[in-house]
């Protein structure tokens, strides 16, 4: 019975650490603002299951759609001045950002396995 | 946020220079500078000097004409393209030339509310103008066409209007001796002469057609009286109360951009057919047209459906049909008599004289 006490908080320790590293990255946020027609990109490197978050400065609406590799696009919302819309990143590869109403907005970046 | 984002913060890059925060202030106090300068009150003068610069800048022609590294300008290219724009043996029935909707006489347009096809057919849109088309984002109507030589296939390809098939142009070409020196001279390889040059030639000789100087550029450039008061009022609108460059902005008076204006609905739906469906502003959506050379008799909207300018500052005040797809930024607004009739006096300045354009001898 005296001996558990003592090996309790090597064992914490041991299975903390174990969790800690086993436990999938936390996924991160990045933001991207809009000013007018033009999205200043931040020279984003992110990763699967991270998130960017458009942030609609300009004082006019905008609809964001992203494109992946194998050509699925995923829409965003009418996004009216002053909002922010999000999008989880969901496959690894090249991705290219449009607007539906403004075509002069582009960009890209390269999403990195999880 | 991790340390990836916080690099990523510090590493901001402008993708696409455009109208930024510090020139829509700018905007923003020039109009409020030329507003009071109308009510007989000025403006404080280093504001006033400092907006009207970077405004006047935003409006600025640019000194160059862009053209794409995939498909760099010559004069032979500019020359065949010519040729091409002006022959009717691009089409079907041996009648109908680029230049027959896209007339230089009439402003490279064809003066119709909407355009007229193969076999005299009525078409649903009207004939665009072609100048200022090197600096365009997107092309059509409805942006299907991601630049001039993926636009330049479609009138001649589509059945209700050239209703050709590029093989039988390429093949009426050869078959007039003198298409094929042109082509060698504009293009290397051993069979220049091919759709793909095609389309590149025609696209080059587009890029060339740009508005000449207008009493507009005079002013932006410093010339004061080059408009008169009323048009230096209608500006201060169309960048401030009406809200008109919003859309219309830059030295084009266009961002390419596409709007459900609300408009009386027709079964086109615009860029709404290429859209996924749950893009609702697309529904009904244009492509926001230059205002340099607006033929001032009209019609306009992209159907024609407007017949002349009061017609349109008229809608613009009601603020369109309310519906799911109408344009955030389409609001209703007060536009007072003197001041429509100000905002006329301002087109009218962006409309330049009139360059002759030499027709060219058709192989």
């Amino acid at each position: 019975m005296a001996m558990i006490p003592r090996l309790f908080p090597g064992v914490l320790v041991l299975l903390l650490g174990t969790f800690l590293l086993a436990a999938p990255a936390r996924a991160e946020e990045f933001e991207v603002q809009i000013h007018h027609t033009e999205v200043l990109n931040p020279g984003i490197s992110p990763r699967v299951g991270d998130v960017l978050s458009f942030v609609n400065h300009a004082e006019i609406a905008h609809n964001l759609y992203l494109t992946y590799e194998d050509g699925t696009v995923v829409t965003l919302d009418t996004q009216p001045p002053g909002t922010t819309k999000r999008a989880m990143l969901k496959q690894a590869g090249h991705v290219i950002v449009r607007c539906w109403i403004h075509p002069i907005i582009r960009m890209e970046f390269d999403v990195a396995p999880h | 946020m991790g340390d990836r984002a916080q690099d990523n913060r510090l590493r901001r890059r402008a993708f696409r220079p455009a109208l930024t925060v510090p020139f829509l202030a700018a905007l923003c106090a020039l109009a409020s500078g030329l507003g009071l300068a109308q009510a007989g009150r000025s403006a404080p003068p280093e504001l006033a000097g400092e907006a009207v610069r970077s405004t006047k800048a935003a409006f600025r022609r640019p000194a160059d004409t862009p053209f794409p590294g995939t498909n760099p300008f010559s004069p032979e290219k500019e020359a065949l393209g010519k040729a091409l724009f002006f022959d009717p043996r691009l089409s079907r029935s041996g009648s109908v030339s680029c230049a027959t909707c896209h007339n230089p006489s009439l402003g490279w347009t064809d003066g119709l509310p909407r355009a007229v096809g193969f076999g005299m057919e009525i078409l649903p849109r009207r004939t665009p103008q072609v100048r200022n088309l090197a600096w365009a984002a997107a092309f059509q109507w409805d942006g299907r066409a991601d630049s001039l030589e993926m636009q330049a296939r479609m009138p001649i390809t589509a059945p209700a209007e050239m209703n050709m098939t590029m093989d039988l142009v390429i093949a009426r070409l050869k078959a007039a001796p003198g298409y094929a020196p042109l082509f060698r001279a504009a293009f290397a390889g051993d069979d220049p002469l091919n759709a793909g040059n095609l389309l590149a030639a025609l696209a080059t000789y587009e890029r060339t057609l740009v508005s000449p100087r207008a009493p507009f550029d005079r002013w932006i450039e410093g010339d004061e009286a080059a408009i008169g008061p009323d048009a230096k009022q209608g500006f201060a609108l169309f960048i401030g109360k009406a809200g008109c460059s919003a859309c219309h902005s830059g030295w084009r008076f266009t961002d390419d951009s596409f709007h459900d204006i609300g408009l009386a609905v027709t079964e086109d739906v615009g860029r709404g057919a290429f859209a996924p469906p749950s893009v609702t502003a697309m529904q009904h959506a244009f492509k926001t047209p230059s205002l340099r050379e607006l033929r001032m008799q009209g019609p306009y909207m992209h159907d024609g459906q407007l017949p002349d300018l009061d017609a349109v500052l008229e809608h613009y005040a009601r603020g369109g049909e309310k519906r799911p797809s109408l344009s955030f930024e389409m609001k209703p607004l007060e536009l007072a008599a003197d001041e429509r009739r100000a905002l006329v006096a301002f087109l009218q300045t962006l409309k330049a004289e009139p360059v002759p354009v030499a027709l060219p001898h058709l192989p």
